[in-house]
């Protein structure tokens, strides 16, 4: 009889969750029954319909080629490298410009900025300001220096890509931090002053360790937004030069649409897919645990 | 106007147990104040009669109709809540008349019952302001207008004057006793603030750990409180507690001193309890038992006297505002034995002497 | 002396920062003639000659459609996602229902590389007769978006007195009405964030614009790129900075006017994600 009485109220809210599961299925649920299903097969853009089972081969192939391991090498260096570039400026510019950002907060606006545009923009914008004759950055270099590099060549594309990311995401960092950083009570501070602590042991043994947490799920973020990069460094080398800035999202693009090999690209989406969940579920797991332990 | 009843009603989450079979019975047009220590379940009980939680054993009775498991506005209760939750997006007219929009009312006629409950509570000038805009006062006056106007067969009051500061609160707890004359309707207020529940109820439900410890009058609870707990919860200040032993004339107060008391029955009082208005300063000769005052604070009405008595603690005396003993000296307490509450070592009191 | 050299830190991020914003901004205003000569920032004869140039309308190129179709898949993206993800917040934060599955699904979401779903929706799409609509690009997009608006809401909700549900049920009103008329009203601040956050998330989309669209829907960031492929005399850099600008111009400024709301719903997602 009591239960009569609940079962109307978690219905209702069944109800109110349906539409998102639903679309979940039909967008999420029956691509990635495709995807399972296309991975252990012998598929091509004219068997679509009729795929034949083929076992792992499609995952043998994946494994066995050097091309996937440089891909997944470029990025995990580049997410890791990024990450640490971005979090480090973006801690030291959060905290060297809080004074002058708590009073004008319009200039976080400016430092805002380049997390509007769209990375695909940005990339294509680094083809300008990197080109030969009509960039900036060749033309100043040669003025000043007599010299300049070749941005996007063999040795250096890398680097550029990494600067072009560290450059427009800095400020995501920095947002993060510079909240955290305020949100520190300034009774902390003060006490800690009257303990006769100076600013630099403040920073280091109660500022720090009070964003600690912002500064790991920061550093989380951008190493996974560094890790499935594609857009500007698509726009901005494809994957040249000879495949050595190709991320592994473009790895699978690439694998589909420019080599048509789809049962390769749909067995490197399923190993993805498996690492990335496994990991985030993973790195869920480890936080409600720390969080429990804290309460 | 309604009757409610609880028939051992209770209430579980998996193991916990936070309201165990409890019986409680409201006539019609009755005050009912619940009191208890946070945690003792009382708003957890209120929220069950609302119908805001579920009821996992026993029955609710509203007019002798079983309503366990109705909806909360099927049972046709109004509540007010401790944060008035009133809709912050709607005026206090639209604030008032939402439940009588949902249960599809005509417009002229929610209008006129608005108005008119607006009228009851001087509401009238507030009605197209926010929320935002009022006072803590006009809130709450809001949060009951809300109820009003529902003609609910009983109000619920989950304490709705914590939130007000103290002078406020005073001048609010007259208002809803007020609203209680006028309107005659059944009524359950849930309160951790013994002195709400003695000015404002017909009853008293003291509460502790899911369970009733004692009801009655609020005369009832004052003067013959049924065991320790609830001696010690009702009454400000609080009822001194005189650990005793039964002697071959009356009482030995632990050596410290003894009472003429003729008891009757193998009663084995382990507790003498005394408010402090019952106790009065002596020269030391003369009294129950003595001690040194420790501290003695003006309260300008009366002089609140704490005395060091030894083995039996410290004792709270209400002495006149001109009481002529000092700090540091030693006097005597004379106790009114015949206004006094004895107790067992269970706690539970000893009706023998009365 | 500190404050000095903090105003020259400031300077120097926000130049670094922005440098490629301020030369493609520099590009677009200077002349053909211009261009082969002064590759510099600065420029010595602005003209908006490049703007005029990006809005004639050619067979090959045409920025009304490419801004048009950007417009179209963002509203649908957004607006999809956050009707979707009220009645699901709602139910999360007050019915504790999905608690420990449907919200960390979905804000994982947020996390997964989202090609690997891309080929069976591309392959889906084909089936559906989706590919190159507008209608398509914005389901995929409603998808991006729906994380961020499911963590800002069901934090903008769980932030509200439970106070206020009960008031509502005991004025009789059942939970869809207590999420439409209560709910959602107060929450509308939460509300407008989560739909200008995902405007400018699904405005600067391009991973699925390039996959799903060829010509009919095909959004501005993808269109821009058009403008780069060589034409005959090379890439017209000044025609090429224009479009990049008119693109970045609609999140940029909606950033620039909504920036405390945007900072406030990053870190939302960011700490709970």
């Amino acid at each position: 009889m009591t239960k009569a009485q609940q079962r109307p109220l978690i219905q209702e809210f069944r109800l109110l969750a349906t539409p998102v599961v639903l679309f979940l299925l039909v967008f999420l649920g029956f691509p990635a029954i495709v995807n399972l299903i296309y991975s252990v097969s012998d598929v091509s853009f004219e068997t679509l319909r009729q795929p034949e089972l083929s076992g792992l081969k499609n995952f043998a192939a994946v494994w066995s080629d050097s091309a996937f391991w440089q891909a997944s090498w470029f990025s995990f260096r580049f997410g890791l490298l990024t990450a640490v570039l971005e979090c480090t400026l973006g801690l030291f510019l959060a905290i060297f410009l809080s004074p002058l950002i708590e009073r004008r907060s319009w200039l976080m606006a400016i430092l805002m900025l380049p997390l509007m545009v769209a990375p695909a923009l940005v990339g294509l914008m680094y083809r300008l300001v990197l080109h030969e004759f009509v960039g900036p950055v060749p033309y100043y270099l040669w003025t000043y220096f007599g010299a300049s590099l070749s941005f996007l060549g063999p040795g250096s594309a890398f680097w550029t890509l990494v600067v072009v990311e560290t450059l427009q995401w800095t400020p995501f960092a920095l947002l993060l931090f510079y909240m955290a950083y305020q949100a520190i009570p300034s009774e902390i501070a003060e006490a800690s002053a009257m303990d006769g602590a100076k600013s630099h042991h403040r920073l280091w043994y109660i500022e720090l360790p009070l964003m600690l947490p912002t500064i790991v799920v920061a550093l989380l973020i951008r190493f996974i937004d560094g890790f499935r990069v594609f857009d500007n460094v698509y726009v901005l080398t494809g994957s040249g030069p000879g495949g050595s800035t190709a991320s592994l999202s473009i790895y699978i693009y690439e694998a589909f649409f420019k080599q048509g090999a789809i049962g390769k690209a749909v067995a490197a989406s399923v190993i993805l897919f498996v690492v990335s969940f496994a990991v985030l579920y993973g790195l869920n797991f480890i936080a409600s645990r720390r969080k429990g332990a804290i309460r | 106007m309604a009757t409610i009843s609880l028939k051992k009603a209770g209430k579980q989450y998996g193991n916990l147990e936070i309201i165990r079979e409890l019986d409680l019975d409201l006539a019609d047009g009755e005050f009912v104040v619940i009191v208890g220590p946070s945690g003792c379940g009382k708003s957890t009980l209120l929220r069950m009669i609302a119908g805001l939680e579920e009821t996992t054993s026993g029955q609710i009775f509203i007019d002798g109709r079983d309503v366990t498991a109705a909806s909360p506005v099927e049972r046709k209760l109004a509540m007010v809540f401790q944060s008035y939750a009133l809709y912050p997006h709607m005026t206090v007219r639209r604030n008032m008349g939402f439940g009588l929009k949902l249960a599809k009312l005509p417009a002229d006629r929610i209008k006129a019952k608005v108005e008119a409950a607006a009228e009851t509570l001087k509401l009238t000038h507030l009605l197209e302001r926010y929320p935002k805009e009022l006072s803590g006062g006009q809130r709450q006056r809001v949060a009951i207008g809300r109820a009003i106007v529902r003609e609910p067969v009983g109000f619920l009051f989950d304490e709705p004057l914590s939130n007000l500061d103290a002078a406020l609160r005073v001048d609010m707890r007259l208002e809803i006793a007020k609203l209680h004359r006028t309107l005659g309707a059944t009524m359950i207020y849930v309160t951790h603030d013994q002195v709400e529940a003695m000015t404002l109820a017909d009853r008293i439900v003291v509460m502790k750990d899911g369970r009733i410890m004692q009801q009655g009058s609020p005369q009832a609870l004052y003067q013959t409180p049924a065991n320790l707990f609830v001696a010690q919860f009702i009454g400000s200040p609080k009822m001194n507690l005189l650990p005793c032993r039964r002697s071959a004339d009356g009482l030995d107060l632990s050596g410290e001193g003894s009472i003429r008391l003729p008891l009757s029955g193998p009663a084995a009082p382990a507790h003498l309890g005394a408010r402090p208005e019952h106790l009065s300063l002596v020269s030391p000769d003369s009294g129950d038992c003595r001690g040194t005052i420790e501290v003695s604070e003006y309260l300008g009405g009366n002089t609140s006297v704490f005395v060091r008595a030894g083995k039996l603690g410290l004792i709270n005396v209400s002495a006149p505002a001109d009481t002529p003993y000092r700090i540091g000296e030693t006097v005597g307490i004379r106790i009114d034995a015949a206004s006094s509450s004895l107790f067992d070592d269970a706690g539970a009191a000893i009706a023998a002497n009365r | 002396m500190i404050t000095a050299l903090r105003w020259l830190a400031f300077a120097t991020a926000a130049f670094a920062m922005n440098f490629p914003i301020l030369v493609t901004l520099s590009t677009s205003l200077k002349s053909t003639r211009e261009l082969s000569t002064n590759p510099g920032l600065w420029v010595q004869a602005p003209t908006l000659d490049n703007y005029l140039a990006v809005f004639q309308v050619t067979d090959r190129l045409n920025i009304f459609l490419y801004l048009f179709n950007s417009l179209s898949v963002a509203l649908i993206g957004t607006v999809l996602a956050v009707a979707l993800a009220l009645p699901a917040a709602y139910a999360i934060a007050r019915g504790r229902l999905g608690e420990r599955t449907l919200l960390p699904f979905i804000v994982n979401l947020r996390a997964v590389p989202l090609i690997i779903f891309a080929i069976p929706l591309y392959m889906m799409f084909q089936w559906l007769a989706l590919l190159d609509t507008r209608l398509g690009l914005g389901l995929i997009l409603t998808i991006v978006n729906l994380p961020l608006a499911l963590v800002i809401l069901v934090n903008a909700i769980h932030d509200l007195p439970a106070e206020l549900d009960e008031a509502a049920l005991m004025d009789g009103a059942s939970r869809t009405q207590i999420l439409f008329r209560v709910i959602a009203p107060v929450c509308r601040p939460a509300i407008v964030t989560s739909l200008i956050f995902g405007f400018i998330t699904a405005w600067n989309e391009f991973l699925f614009g390039l996959m799903l669209t060829t010509s009919k829907a095909v959004p501005i960031t993808v269109g821009a790129s058009f403008f780069f492929a060589a034409s005959g005399g090379g890439v017209q850099w000044g025609m090429a900075s224009a479009v990049m600008i008119v693109g970045a111009l609609p999140p940029v400024l909606l950033g620039l006017i909504m920036y405390r709301q945007i900072s406030g719903s990053m870190t939302a997602g960011a700490v709970k994600g």
